[in-house]
């Protein structure tokens, strides 16, 4: 059929992902996976960051300090939105999938997004309360 | 009331690539979509072509995208729309046959594939199979579907992978492993239990925004995943 033939499969997928409507468990899920993405990419930069212990304790330490700079400290508290997010949505995944959280998975999803910006501001408290 | 139709256009006998056409009409605001589609049709362009057949909400052949979202042309009022310019696409990810009619066949070949039928061990009984009324309130929303397509056209699991079952095919084996009546459970859980199955349903919710019958397949697709797991154990 000449419509497949005019525009690849790609760029069909993007044009109906961006016009397609976006509900709340849809934005629940590309949150999902957007943090998922981030963490992934995280967990690269942590182990590489980790290499430094290879070249004995004195230069991990020198190292270290780079990472109580403040634009680490706001990375860190970036890097904790990601993590209290994806991990409460999880727990929501989990009730959806296997309890009987699919019938009210907007009121979940509102308990996760207040339970996620208190923590963060906790999170925050703690970090930015000792420097 | 001035109402603007936005729709998408593509005759593959002349035209290389799909356009977009405006239909600028004057409609009560009870009309529904369906009516819209129709005045353009019998009054501005014969040749729009769309599918409709009961226009009462039962048949399912006119579900299409509007305004972003999949849903029957027959049960949307103009009066629903805030803004009177709409726009209408065919349900995304099946293929065009032509303007807003898509070549069905893979929704329904998924749909054969979790075996829709009866199948029964015992002797067929004199009169009908009973059922308790406990056992029926288990598939009261399965048994609904009309089989319109808007909720696996909607779903961003089966936009990225077309051999995806897709919730209406889901929802079908729901209907038939859990009713008391049926003996092939186990085989259609099977079916329904791989990666192409229950398992790439990421709980996004769109199927359950859009069937018109207000089912919520992501519950019954879950309920099949807890006894997928179940087994399991």
């Amino acid at each position: 059929m000449s419509l497949q033939n005019s525009t690849s499969k790609f760029n069909r997928w993007l044009d109906v992902m961006f016009r397609y409507r976006k509900h709340t468990g849809s934005w629940a899920w590309i949150l999902h996976r957007f943090t998922g993405i981030g963490l992934t990419l995280y967990i690269l930069v942590h182990i590489i960051a980790l290499t430094g212990l290879l070249k004995g304790e004195a230069a991990f330490n020198e190292e270290m300090k780079l990472f109580s700079s403040p634009v680490f400290l706001f990375a860190e508290w970036f890097l904790g939105i990601l993590v209290m997010f994806h991990a409460i949505n999880g727990i929501r995944i989990v009730l959806v999938d296997l309890g009987n959280g699919a019938r009210y998975h907007k009121q979940i999803l509102v308990f996760v997004y207040i339970l996620t910006v208190i923590l963060v501001a906790g999170m925050g408290y703690l970090i930015f309360a000792h420097v | 009331m001035k109402v603007t139709l936005n729709i998408r256009r593509f005759n593959p006998e002349k035209d290389e690539k799909p356009y977009r056409k405006d239909y600028e009409i004057d409609v009560p605001e009870t009309f529904r979509i369906l009516d819209c589609l129709d005045k353009v049709k019998w009054d501005i362009d014969g040749e729009l072509a769309y599918r409709r057949s009961c226009s009462h909400g039962i048949c399912g052949s006119d579900a299409m995208m509007i305004n972003g979202k999949n849903m029957l042309a027959c049960q949307v009022l103009v009066k629903d729309f805030k803004k009177k310019y709409i726009t209408i696409d065919p349900i995304p990810s099946l293929p065009v046959i032509k303007d807003l009619i898509v070549n069905m066949d893979s929704f329904f070949k998924k749909y054969e594939v979790v075996k829709p039928y009866l199948i029964s061990k015992e002797q067929p009984p004199v009169k009908e199979r009973l059922q308790s009324q406990a056992d029926r309130e288990l598939i009261d929303e399965a048994v609904n579907c009309i089989l319109c397509g808007a909720c696996s056209a909607s779903c961003p699991s089966l936009w990225s992978n077309e051999n995806y079952l897709g919730p209406a095919a889901m929802l079908k084996a729901y209907r038939f492993i859990f009713d008391s009546r049926d003996d092939a459970a186990d085989e259609r859980l099977d079916i329904v239990d791989t990666t192409d199955g229950l398992w790439r349903c990421h709980t996004i919710f769109n199927c359950v925004e859009v069937c018109p019958k207000e089912i919520n397949l992501t519950w019954h697709i879950s309920q099949m995943k807890k006894k997928c797991a179940m087994r399991e154990l």
